[in-house]
């Protein structure tokens, strides 16, 4: 999976969200998106999943466009988003089963099973996905990617609501989906576990790239990049 | 085929939904049950015309309840902003289209399969032989009002006053499916000949036909999360 | 500067639609008699047929704007659509007035359920609807898309509805063959089909005015905001919406 991003903008009404992006992702990328609130962050992974279309530039996969009709492309690219993309009043399995019939990936109920046990999900199957706590349906999400199988993960604020095991688990997940050629793409404030898990940083700043580095030691340029945005008093060390 | 087995998973989903959430079917049957009883007080329909005011006031019910369980349609979607893990899927967006008509066509089904019984023993009816055939006509109707319905439910999503937008933009447009429906009706109730009932149940399947076909179409462009 | 170049044609459109507007007043109230039966109210005719026509024309160029815009996602697409919707409404509502005037004299009352009335109310509700949907959806962009849907399916509605109520209107038994009511064009006396003929080119002239005025106004806001959006001189040329489109 190679994703070309060429000139690409996207505009709200008077505003823009994104300005003139051009960068490439490589097969095996974990990339870290960082950048303050409003940066454009989401915009971004939203259309690099082609939920929204870009007002100017365009993203290719594998060498072909993704456009409105471009239906195919969509089963490589995942997007998880914590509590989000589940149904509240569909069972945990329930709602995988679903995803899974709607991606075409044929899984059957033990592989489905064995997903929802990786994810520490096993003795919450039959429950309504609405009892769960934020947590577990963000392990949930992580559920469904393991049974989808992207090769385009695109991750927004994943962080926030796991806990030690979930965090480890997902890192898991990740470091396995980029070895075997995938590309992971993650929007996140928790700048030192992202930093510690992906091998490029990119800083987004009203809609520009303004920074765009491989994981190096020591990171100095980051720092310097990416000071200015920290809480007043935080310091960040590589 | 790739796209009857999508519908059938979104259909299940939807049909598992509402087993569960109950939200749409009993609220829109008990709608329609007052509606009747408010037509009533407004015109209090003498029992000798009721057999000719039936069609009138039962498309009239079902127009209103129809709009109301539009207005619901994508409103699973709506929570957790599942629609756009819909549009994540590779699916032919018409899909989604089609499983949603069908959804919102099978609720009114069973509605009108009570409502219309109802109406029979309130107003104490006779011609229930004609009820079969009053269900037909019926059919074809809802058809062409969940066609058209669906496809502008998704376009007026995130619109403001979207209850009032929806029925503002589609009652015009329903109004050959109401006069059709309507006049069908009538002719079926007074037993009158089939070549005066051919002309309106072929307008109906032409717009069944059409308005399917342009929703199925251009429902890509529509909807959006 | 553009606007000089672009205004010319316009003036000269206006200046013809004044023009015929005169010559059809001179002939609808002087040079063509009045009519045998229903005598000088008959007049409203030379107003009220060429106003049914402008607003189906209206809604004709609606329907080519919504179906240019959905293909080629074009700005003025859009912009044209809605033009021609706003003008249209005009038309439109003045046709249903004109048609009430016209009724009271002749029929003794302001309003009857006949099917040109009831169609021409119609169409009109149709229009306040793509209105309503446009100003009413959140994202202009959506609101744009919508209203190309709904003008599309309008328009393909428009024949439908149109059997459904001249059938409902005709006792019982609808026809096998669409026939509008019987519109004067029988038994017409020569000059009275020339002032139809000269009101008819008026009302088109005035509508294309018009629409001009109205479109001339929707680029420049247009352009204003893609000022805004690119800062210095943006020229309004390919105003692509989206690349997301077939």
């Amino acid at each position: 999976m190679r994703v070309v991003v060429c000139e690409l903008s996207k505009a709200y009404g008077f505003l823009w969200a994104l300005r003139d992006l051009s960068l490439e992702f490589r097969p095996g990328e974990c990339v870290a998106l960082l950048g303050p609130n409003g940066a454009g962050k989401t915009t971004f992974l939203k259309l690099l999943a082609a939920l929204l279309y870009p007002t100017t530039g365009e993203i290719e996969l594998d060498g072909e466009k993704l456009r409105q009709g471009s239906s195919h492309l969509r089963s490589s690219i995942g997007f998880l988003s914590p509590n989000q993309h589940l149904y509240e009043n569909l069972t945990a399995e329930e709602n995988l089963r679903f995803f899974n019939s709607l991606y075409g990936k044929g899984k059957n109920s033990a592989e489905m099973k064995r997903a929802l046990d990786a994810v520490g999900l096993g003795r919450w199957t039959d429950d309504a996905v609405g009892a769960l706590s934020s947590g577990m349906k963000c392990r949930l999400a992580i559920a469904k990617w393991l049974v989808v199988e992207p090769k385009l993960l695109l991750l927004d604020e994943p962080y926030g609501v796991l806990d030690g095991s979930g965090v480890d688990l997902l890192e898991t997940y990740l470091k396995k989906l980029c070895h075997s050629g995938g590309i992971a793409v993650m929007a996140t404030h928790h700048v030192s576990r992202a930093l510690a898990l992906c091998s490029r940083a990119l800083i987004l700043h009203q809609g520009r790239l303004i920074f765009d580095e491989p994981r190096q030691e020591p990171w100095e340029n980051l720092q310097r990049a990416f000071g200015e945005f920290l809480p007043r008093g935080e310091r960040w060390r590589s | 085929m790739e796209i009857v087995r999508q519908i059938a998973w979104l259909l299940w989903k939807d049909l598992l939904l509402e087993t569960r959430r109950r939200e749409s079917l009993l609220a829109m049957f008990f709608f329609g049950t007052l509606l009747l009883f408010v037509f009533h007080f407004a015109i209090e329909i003498p029992p000798d015309r009721a057999a000719e005011m039936a069609p009138g006031l039962l498309s009239l019910a079902f127009v209103f309840t129809g709009t109301l369980g539009l207005t619901q349609l994508f409103q699973a979607e709506r929570e957790n902003h599942c629609l756009e893990a819909l549009l994540l899927c590779p699916m032919d967006r018409g899909a989604l289209y089609l499983a949603k008509l069908l959804f919102n066509f099978l609720l009114m089904l069973l509605i009108e399969s009570v409502v219309f019984p109802l109406f029979w023993i309130l107003f104490n009816l006779s011609s229930w032989g004609r009820l079969p055939h009053l269900l037909g006509v019926t059919l074809l109707g809802t058809i062409g009002f969940c066609a058209l319905g669906t496809l502008f439910s998704a376009a007026t999503l995130r619109a403001r006053a979207r209850e009032l937008l929806l029925p503002l933009v589609l009652l015009p447009l329903m109004i050959p499916v109401l006069l059709a429906t309507i006049r069908g009706m009538e002719i079926v109730l007074r037993g009158g000949e089939s070549y005066e009932l051919l002309p309106w149940l072929r307008l109906l399947i032409g717009f069944d036909v059409i308005f399917t076909t342009v929703g199925f179409l251009i429902f890509e462009w529509v909807v959006e999360a | 500067m553009a606007q000089t170049s672009q205004g010319k044609p316009r003036r000269v459109l206006g200046g013809l639609a004044f023009l015929f507007i005169l010559l059809g007043l001179y002939f609808a109230l002087i040079e063509a008699p009045p009519d045998a039966y229903q005598g000088e109210v008959q007049r409203i005719m030379y107003l009220h047929i060429p106003s049914i026509l402008t607003a189906y024309l209206s809604f004709l160029i609606v329907f080519i704007g919504s179906c240019l815009f959905l293909w080629k996602r074009e700005r003025r697409d859009d912009i044209l659509a809605h033009s021609a919707a706003e003008i249209g409404v005009l038309f439109t509502g003045l046709t249903i007035i004109e048609g009430s005037i016209w009724g009271k004299p002749t029929w003794g009352v302001w309003w009857t359920w006949d099917a040109r009335l009831t169609l021409t109310a119609i169409l009109f509700l149709i229009f306040v609807g793509y209105l309503m949907l446009r100003s009413l959806v959140e994202d202009e962009d959506r609101a744009a898309i919508c209203s190309a849907v709904l003008g599309i399916v309008g328009f393909i509605d428009i024949p439908l509805i149109h059997m459904s109520v001249y059938w409902w209107r005709t006792l019982h038994q609808p026809p096998s063959i669409l026939r509008p009511d019987k519109l004067p064009w029988e038994n017409i006396h020569p000059s009275m089909l020339i002032a139809l003929s000269i009101n008819f080119v008026a009302f088109v002239l005035l509508y294309f005015y018009l629409l001009s005025l109205r479109f001339r106004l929707g680029e420049m806001e247009e352009e204003a905001k893609r000022l805004k959006l690119y800062g210095g001189s943006a020229k309004l040329t390919a105003m692509s919406m989206s690349n997301g489109g077939a």
